[in-house]
């Protein structure tokens, strides 16, 4: 027995067995979380191998190239790059996209275990690192303080740090800039002298005196007693009184040769929130948790912390990533809400009938939460991507709903009762609407196979539309028959007094009064018309044809620009500024605070600048997304929100540019507009070259020319400038006779400018570090370096520069490779120009210049990865296009058909072209997604109109007859699924909410194309179908009927019979 | 005894057999979903995606003396819906066991 059949016999059952879809359906929409796109791990590892005392050529020769030649075997790599700096390499491999990391890095290993003997002695053994999302902050806050200040890091540590690890799911927690409670003793060199102390000395005496000790147990009669040595510190002020030497009977106490300071921490690293001191908290999740979750969860924690923090503490966000996410849902939520509504009023517009519109509109929540099953069972998330495929989807759903409906209708309006007609409608129908679903599966379902960081995006788009699509049509051939057969009215029929039939209610309603009459109407005009076309085949085609020419020149004209995925405007920039370098902390704050005036001057929009500078030593895994140094700043800037204020945020990082480049200062910054501090949009040229100078030549020219290029902002240069330092180089025969080696002298050094840590304050539980070093201004130049006392093994001191020459030089610059050569990245962000175009720009400018010999330029960053994608989506194209041919070829059993269909596409491609350029979008990868969606429901409406022509040639109709009857039969449902997809994009095309700019080209490229292509189709297709048939070439029975000759046989039927009576 | 042969479109197969109860004949045979072509005006009935379609026929042995209510009824039934069609023929039984 067919599904229908029993969904029809069974009523209760298929409407439970739908409710419990229902069910688990909600259910795991619940269990849902809520990303902002799929989750994508990052498919980058790095080995990161320290050889200390190496610079960094010596690093690229004996490290980074032994492990770069091994590890470029890798199952699955994709590029490696490197960084080989002093004491340090850093090989990052990346992988395809989609690769499983963790085998990967077993691979990873068992590579560095073969090499691992090559590598120089006293490097130490490489660690890999693998990159996880869990590492992205994901929420900022600052704390600026006034009287608190001082004790700030004491209080967020254990108010605010502890709770809040209390939330589920909470990752790392780390404070960046806070200020540490320290204690220094900063030592007089003329004093020490003056006694004869070292620096050692009293940091030993320090140390030493500094003491809780066990010291066993002692019995005295009847009980034990614990015996303690309590020497520890209670208070700092007791350092002054530590003895360090007593010469006779004078001692010398720690105050006679050093202040001590209980202070916090000189400042390396400085952070500020609107010019005022502050600390900034990093939140980061654990890798798969639910951001939208925690953020929400952390931030009631803090509204309940910050009531019992001191009232000068202020709190503030400066990032908040579920903020994004949310509202980028939301107003996607929208959207499908809006889709749905839409939907419901095309159906309701072209049917009519509320009964009707009910039983079409129950598959959409049915399919669309059949979706959210699979994303709960593939782990993935509510995100833009799957909310987008959900819009998509809406509009295709209720096709096959409706060509049911449509059919069982008819059956009811011949007055059938609505059982049977549900039975035998569905059952002449069942078979078309399962094959026009194979054709929407086999343009969505190749896009799983998509490999690459695209692949990871349209996979999800693949799955929920193919699911849903399916879905419906299970729904349609189940459970529409069904409530069809219990919702649907068959006319009143009556037999009146003198026994004749009177078919009851013939009062016609608003919408047959007002709508049908239209819609007949319409039908007719376009059968006129193609009946008008059909004789004019020529000029029709020839009108066509210039309209698909005139259509596609803007696109030839580089009128329609291409990125990789739009920008969007998340309220907040990021800019990078570097100063000089070897400019002094104090000064580039003194730098940063003028910039902050700056910026408050030309954008009024922002509400909140957290500045960072410098560098802390120890700021944890927190500092590795630091980038700040003493001549670097980092500015992290909230604006108001985007519908607060009249400029977007790329108006305002414009104008903040122009503001800086005022600044002689300014060595090189960057203006990013994207949340993290990566910009997702630019062009990299890449460098290639052994030599340092030719290659830092050829970027010196070439930053020169992109300049020049309109729309080239924030150049940066991944090569570091040589950077000066003071060296300090032995004389080994020296070091010898004074009985000294280099380790220790360097130790001696390092005890007197950085600081000899000699143990801890104890105070409530936590520990502050006592540091002994020299004074500062004593150990801040060349002469007071040269000047340095190093205490002798044999007694007595010398001066360092007795032992070595201290010197000013100029390091070389790190060494970057990528595809195991020297590279040096210009890195440029458009503005007002699409990637594609600045990339093309670029180009003819290479093309034109003179590269030194052994120079290789090539371009990459986000084009590169567009390049890539649109290669991979044109190969998938092709492949959709054949599985789609193959399909309906088998479909009509005939290999011409498809081609009429297919005709169709191009002019989607028309459609798509012309509404990017009078809208001025970019096409992107989200806008090529749009591109593919087309193709389906192109295809659609072409198999709706020929299977229809096809009906009516095998029912004898004349071919232009059939094709102008067909064409007035099914404009409705042309239309209709048209309307239903158009209407759908209609939100996503126009929303302004934040994120909206991403799937904005979606919205335009659907819109475009469908508008085109439906009107297209409907002229197109008839006049092919027309040109490739021939009168007569469907009639199957004549064919074969020809090859019957029997009927020309001589009719000798008396004569045989009267054969066979002679016989008996 | 007379045989009244009865083809109609299987959308009628529900009313066909409630007549026959109320007519109180008990015995028939029945054919689902045959195919067909009316002799005048009556559309294939193929059950193809061109005439989807399809009828479904009965026939049954009846007194002679019922076979008039039973043609006028069938009559009925058609009027009720000429577009489904239901049509009979009737035949002499020469015998039976």
């Amino acid at each position: 027995m067919a599904i229908y059949q029993t969904a029809i016999r069974k009523p209760i059952t298929t409407a439970l067995i739908f409710v419990a879809v229902l069910i688990i359906g909600i259910f795991s929409y619940n269990k849902l979380p809520i990303d902002q796109l799929p989750e994508m791990e990052a498919p980058y590892v790095s080995v990161m191998t320290s050889y200390p005392g190496a610079n960094s050529e010596e690093i690229e020769t004996n490290v980074t190239k032994i492990l770069e030649n091994s590890l470029n075997s890798v199952d699955g790599l994709k590029e490696i790059t490197s960084t080989s700096k002093d004491n340090v390499s850093v090989v990052v491999l990346e992988f395809e996209w989609g690769s499983d990391i963790t085998e990967a890095v077993n691979d990873v290993r068992s590579y560095i275990d073969m090499v691992y003997d090559n590598l120089p002695d006293g490097c130490s053994r490489p660690f890999i690192f693998k990159f996880s999302s869990s590492m992205m902050p994901i929420l900022i806050y600052t704390f600026t303080a006034e009287e608190s200040y001082a004790g700030l890091d004491k209080i967020l540590n254990d108010e605010v740090i502890n709770e809040l690890n209390r939330v589920d799911g909470i990752g790392n927690l780390s404070l960046s800039g806070s200020p540490e409670r320290y204690i220094y003793i900063d030592l007089d060199p003329q004093q020490l002298a003056s006694y004869n102390v070292t620096l050692e000395q009293v940091g030993n005496a320090v140390s030493s005196n500094n003491l809780n000790l066990a010291s066993g147990s002692v019995k005295m009669g009847g009980e034990q007693y614990q015996l303690r040595v309590q020497g520890e510190y209670v208070e700092s002020k007791e350092i002054n009184d530590i003895v360090v030497k007593v010469n006779g009977n004078q001692t010398v106490k720690v105050k006679d040769l050093a202040t001590v300071r209980d202070t916090i921490r000189d400042i390396t690293l400085e952070e500020k929130v609107n010019g005022k001191d502050a600390v900034r908290l990093i939140i980061m999740k654990q890798t798969g948790a639910n951001t939208v979750q925690i953020c929400d969860d952390v931030k009631v924690m803090m509204e309940k912390i910050v009531k019992k923090l001191p009232p000068d503490i202020k709190v503030d966000i400066v990032r908040d990533s579920s903020n994004d996410i949310k509202n980028a849902i939301n107003s996607l939520s929208e959207s499908v809400l809006y889709a749905l509504l839409f939907v419901v009023l095309v159906v309701l517009f072209f049917l009519g009938r509320w009964r009707a519109t009910i039983i079409i509109a129950i598959t959409i929540p049915i399919s669309l939460i059949v979706a959210f099953l699979y994303l709960y069972i593939a782990d993935s998330s509510i995100n833009i991507i799957s909310l987008c495929s959900l819009t998509v989807a809406i509009g295709m759903v209720v096709d096959d709903a409706i060509v049911v409906l449509e059919n069982i209708t008819k059956h009811v309006e011949r007055g059938e009762d609505p059982n049977g007609a549900a039975t035998y409608g569905t059952n002449e129908v069942w078979i078309s609407v399962i094959a026009t679903t194979l054709v929407v599966v086999a343009v969505f379902f190749p896009l799983t196979m998509l490999g690459g960081q695209a692949g990871i995006l349209f996979k999800e788009l693949g799955w929920i539309v193919t699911i849903s699509v399916v879905t419906s049509t299970t729904v349609a051939i189940s459970l529409t028959p069904m409530l069809a057969s219990k919702l649907l009215k068959g006319k009143t029929a009556k037999v009146n007094n003198k026994g004749e039939l009177v078919v009851g209610n013939q009062e016609p309603n608003w919408y047959e009064k007002n709508i049908i009459p239209l819609l007949n109407k319409l039908d007719i005009a376009y059968a006129t018309f193609l009946r008008w076309a059909l004789t004019h085949k020529k000029i029709t085609l020839f009108s066509i044809i210039v309209f698909f020419i005139i259509s596609l020149l803007p696109a030839f004209m580089g009128q329609i620009g291409s990125n990789f995925m739009a920008d969007q405007d998340q309220s907040s920039l990021n800019i990078n500024i570097e100063l000089e370098r070897g400019t002094r902390v104090e000064k580039t704050s003194q730098m940063a605070r003028q910039f902050e005036q700056s910026i408050w001057k030309v954008a009024p929009e922002v509400r909140l600048i957290s500045t960072s500078l410098g560098s802390s030593d120890d700021g944890g895994i927190a500092s590795m997304f630091n980038q700040t140094n003493n001549n670097k700043i980092q500015m992290r800037i909230r604006t108001t929100e985007k519908d607060e204020r009249d400029r977007s945020v790329f108006e305002i990082a414009e104008s903040i540019r122009k503001e800086f480049d005022k600044y002689p200062e300014i060595v090189t910054y960057e203006v990013s507009t994207s949340a993290y501090s990566a910009s997702t949009n630019n062009v990299d040229v890449e460098i290639y070259g052994y030599s340092f100078q030719e290659t830092n030549q050829v970027a010196e020219e070439l930053t020169q020319i992109i300049k020049e290029l309109p729309g080239a902002r924030d150049i940066t240069n991944s090569r570091e400038k040589d950077r000066s330092e003071i060296k300090i180089v032995f004389d080994k025969e020296k070091l010898a006779k004074a009985n000294l080696t280099e380790s220790a002298v360097s130790m001696y050094v390092r005890n007197r400018v950085n600081g000899m840590a000699c143990g801890f304050l104890k105070e409530d539980g936590d520990e502050y570090d006592i540091v002994v070093r020299l004074k500062e201004e004593r150990r801040n130049s060349i002469s007071d370096i040269q000047n340095l006392d190093i205490p002798s093994p044999t007694g007595g001191v010398i001066k360092l520069q007795e032992l070595a020459e201290v010197e000013e030089y100029w390091c070389p610059p790190e060494v970057q490779r990528k595809r195991r050569e020297r590279v040096v990245t210009l890195s440029i962000t458009p503005y007002g120009v699409s990637l594609g175009e600045l990339a093309g720009n670029i180009q003819a400018k290479l093309d034109k210049m003179q590269l030194p010999e052994g120079v290789i330029v090539n371009i990459g960053g986000s084009f590169e990865d567009q390049q890539e994608t649109f290669g991979d989506m044109i190969l998938l194209f092709a492949l959709i296009l054949m599985l789609v041919y193959i399909v309906m070829a088998s479909q009509f059993e005939s290999f011409a058909k498809p081609f009429m269909i297919m005709m169709s596409v191009p002019f989607a491609i028309s459609g798509v072209i012309l509404a990017l350029w009078i809208s001025g979008t970019d096409f992107d990868m989200v806008g090529a997604l749009g591109a593919i969606l087309l193709v389906g429901i192109v295809v659609k409406n072409g198999i709706v109109l020929i299977d229809y022509i096809n009906l009516m040639r095998d029912r004898g109709y004349e071919l232009n007859e059939a094709i102008a009857l067909s064409g007035q039969s099914r404009l409705r449902p042309v239309l209709m699924t048209a309307l239903t997809t158009l209407l759908g994009m209609v939100p996503m095309a126009t929303s302004t909410g934040t994120g909206s700019e991403m799937w904005h080209p979606m919205g335009i490229v659907v819109i475009g194309g469908i508008i085109a292509s439906t009107i297209i189709t409907l002229i197109i297709v008839p006049i092919l179908y027309s040109i490739m048939s021939r009168h007569g070439e469907r009639d199957r029975d004549a064919k074969q009927r020809s090859t019957f000759i029997f009927m020309n046989l001589k009719d000798t039927l008396d004569e045989d019979r009267a054969q066979d009576k002679n016989e008996q | 005894m007379k045989a009244v042969f009865i083809v109609f479109n299987q959308a009628n197969t529900e009313k066909v057999l409630f007549m026959l109860d109320q007519l109180q004949l008990r015995g028939y045979t029945f054919w689902e979903q045959v195919q067909g072509r009316g002799s005048k005006t009556g559309e294939p009935r193929h059950g193809t995606h061109t005439w989807p379609e399809m009828n479904s026929a009965i026939i049954t042995i009846v007194p002679e003396q019922n076979v008039d209510e039973l043609m006028r009824t069938i009559h009925k039934l058609d009027k009720r819906n000429e577009e489904l069609g239901v049509r009979a023929f009737v035949w002499n039984v020469e015998d039976f066991v």
